[in-house]
């Protein structure tokens, strides 16, 4: 499936809706399933050591790249096309931080060629319209012998209700998200050799119910007009996910492989 | 005791035909826990404990240490339950006291655990205010600064002093200061509801459902019109209100459901109780291994409300025994209904996660004060609570003044002669307050044989 906004489009609506106030209070400021504990879990299965050189794509505001610096001791940089939120992070990191920030396309990364022990992206690469074109970017900047690692939305398209593979659907993970052999084959595709693949549909499931109840206060909160019905069907959408997450055609996996 | 962290477990018990003290144990049993004992004169017995054996071990870890009572009120001689009194193995203070005012009542209820009645009763008492205000007395002795009490029975609205014995527990600076009550005063005396708006009363009424085979069942009377009439009296003059139902396996099971949305509805009401039925006193015909505990009432009740409620929306309250309490507060606004701890991870506050650090201690004060048996929706107290949560975890503003009304959704699973378990029993803090001063375990008091001697000591006239 390609997706339903042009490219462009798309990678900006992304990056501009995960920088917006609102929707970092609908996910309670976790942008990604499992928050923390399972950003250092993927850092675990990717071998991440002090001093190594850590990038993580699509950094939003940059608050995985601080914590992989903070508690591994590693030295990352943090790649977003949202320049906001890429003024943020470099304001989170402040001096001193072992973190610096650029304002990037994932499609083509602003990065010299094997000068980084590990890639990240983390819930990212189910956006990005041309994902074997991400992957081969993440192999390009990681040397021969590091490591790529995906946390990503994994998703049986077959499987998939219409009403999840809609733009707002896409924005949010879901619509162009593969499974998660078809991410390994996008990685074998561009030579790299496959190395684990972890399920953790439960903290996505966590994740969709909390956005669900947000949406639902939301609703509350919102006079009556337009934007009480897009709450209104927003919150229907995700209980929606939350069935297919129940059913297994909705997950998210850790996925790592050898550069 | 050793920690109650896995089954089987050791704990004691009494048998339910003869009273003797007995060695029990926790037992698994298809999925579920059971209580096990064996009577030299009664052979083996069994009645269900909790419902489920994952869940009884997941709530384990609500299992906090207790708080110190500012008393020890007797010593220990025979060994838990015989020496209540809260004596030196008692391992928590009473967030809850309960005051029984009389054993009489405008109603003859199949169901009383209290035995109450309107006829004559040989060891029926009417306690004087004097002594209601010693009673007291000796809870704030005990307590320092009490949470909550109410005022029981029998039923307290008809006796002569009811209204003086509320303002003296009010007078004694007690935030929550409740009345369970069947209802029948309020909606026949026009000036009962107002008079308890002026001191400030929590309203705390039996509703049990609205099918006429419920109310008789239960109430041995249709009681609806009459329970109508009396939320619409406390909403006009502004008292708050619990609705407390007893809850009978296939009597009224299937009513759960209904009882939340006429609460939700109703605006004088703010939170509902539900409490499996005690088989203690008077009660109908029942199977120890296949009656309610809390897991069956809160499935039941998300079975019937799955747009609203699931089995995880149901915080067990720590400071009691975690089998005995769970509740919820719920947002709603006319339309839709959304479980806080779907918007607070509550455990993540409360200490339950390990490994994580508490994000914030004075939301985690709330949060502690709101999962507590001494709490009720729509109490100031309460109120000011979920305020202070819903701005701690950044609900939209708009959205606090909807939070603030949280309303209350509790199953609470007392203990009767078939389901005493002393493990539970030593962290009560629920207390029934006796003539002399004691606070009394409340399962043990109903359980344990200390409501028929404190009966038959006040008709013998030993306490005055």
């Amino acid at each position: 499936m390609t997706g339903v906004l042009p490219n462009g489009d798309l990678k900006a609506c992304c990056a501009q809706l995960y920088e917006s106030d609102e929707v970092l209070w609908l996910l309670d400021g976790e942008l990604h399933p499992g928050g923390e504990r399972l950003t250092l879990r993927l850092a675990e299965l990717a071998g991440v050591a002090p001093g190594q050189r850590v990038v993580d794509i699509a950094c939003g505001r940059g608050s995985t790249a601080l914590l992989l610096a903070r508690e591994l001791g590693c030295e990352t940089v943090g790649v977003d096309l949202g320049a906001r939120a890429i003024a943020l992070a470099r304001h989170a990191a402040g001096a001193g931080a072992r973190a610096s920030f650029l304002v990037g396309d994932a499609e083509t990364l602003p990065l010299r060629d094997a000068g980084f022990d590990v890639a990240l992206s983390e819930c990212s690469l189910c956006t990005f319209p041309d994902k074997s074109r991400a992957i081969a970017e993440m192999a390009r900047v990681v040397r021969a012998g590091g490591t790529i690692a995906i946390a990503d939305v994994t998703a049986d398209l077959d499987a998939l209700p219409a009403a999840l593979r809609t733009a707002a659907a896409q924005v949010a993970c879901v619509a162009d998200a593969r499974s998660a052999d078809e991410y390994v084959a996008l990685l074998r595709d561009a030579g790299c050799e496959p190395l684990r693949i972890e399920p953790h549909d439960a903290e996505l499931r966590a994740m969709a119910d909390r956005v669900e109840a947000r949406l639902r206060v939301a609703r509350m909160v919102t006079p009556p007009g337009e934007q009480r019905e897009r709450a209104r069907e927003a919150a229907a959408l995700a209980r929606t996910a939350i069935e297919a997450i129940a059913r297994g055609s909705l997950g998210y996996a850790l996925i790592t492989a050898r550069v | 005791m050793a920690a109650r962290g896995t089954l089987p477990t050791a704990t004691r018990s009494i048998c339910p035909l003869c009273g003797a003290a007995l060695d029990a144990e926790l037992i698994e049993r298809d999925g579920r826990v059971v209580l096990r004992r064996e009577c030299p004169d009664h052979g083996v017995l069994e009645a269900l404990a909790y419902g489920d054996s994952e869940r009884w071990r997941d709530v384990q870890r609500y299992d906090r240490p207790g708080a110190e009572p500012l008393l020890r009120q007797t010593a220990t001689h025979e060994g838990c339950p015989s020496d209540c009194g809260i004596c030196p193995e008692h391992a928590q203070h009473t967030c809850l006291g309960i005051i029984e005012v009389n054993t009489g009542c405008n109603l003859d209820c199949p169901v009383c655990f209290a035995e109450s009645g309107t006829g004559h009763q040989p060891d029926g008492y009417s306690l004087s205010l004097a002594q209601v205000e010693s009673m007291l007395d000796a809870f704030v002795a005990a307590e320092g600064e009490p949470e909550a009490v109410q005022l029981s029975g029998g039923e307290p609205s008809i006796h002569p002093q009811i209204l003086e014995m509320l303002s003296a527990a009010k007078a004694r600076g007690i935030p929550l200061v409740m009345l369970n009550t069947n209802g029948i005063r309020l909606a026949r005396d026009p000036r009962f509801a107002p008079a308890l708006a002026a001191l400030g009363i929590h309203v705390y009424l039996q509703f049990d459902g609205f099918d006429d085979a419920t109310h008789l069942a239960i109430r041995g009377r249709r009681l609806q019109e009459i329970k109508q009439a009396a939320l619409d009296r406390c909403a006009a003059a502004g008292v708050g209100v619990s609705l407390a139902a007893a809850v009978e396996r296939g009597i009224n099971e299937h009513e759960l459901g209904a009882i939340v949305r006429f609460g939700v509805e109703h605006p004088a009401v703010n939170g509902v109780f539900f409490q499996p039925v005690t088989h203690t006193g008077r009660h109908p015909a029942f199977d120890p291994l296949d009656r309610l505990t809390n897991v069956e009432v809160i499935r039941g009740l998300c079975a019937q409300l799955p747009e609203w409620f699931r089995e995880d929306d149901f915080v067990a309250v720590p400071c009691c025994s975690p089998t005995c309490r769970s509740a919820t507060y719920a947002l709603y606004d006319g339309e839709d209904l959304v479980p806080l701890p779907r918007l607070v991870d509550v455990d993540r506050y409360l200490g339950f996660v390990t490994n994580r650090a508490v994000p914030d201690l004075e939301v985690a004060a709330a949060l502690s004060g709101l999962f507590s048996a001494s709490a009720a929706g729509g109490t100031e107290r309460t109120g000011e609570r979920l305020e202070c949560v819903a701005c701690g975890v950044g609900l939209p503003a708009e959205l606090q003044g909807i939070a603030a009304r949280g309303f209350m959704v509790v199953a609470q699973d007392f203990q009767d002669e078939w389901t005493l378990d002393v493990g539970k029993l030593r962290k009560c803090c629920v207390g029934e307050i006796v003539p002399d001063g004691r606070i009394i375990p409340f399962c043990a008091y109903n359980a344990a044989g200390y409501r028929k001697q404190v009966r038959a000591d006040l008709a013998a006239g030993a306490i005055t």
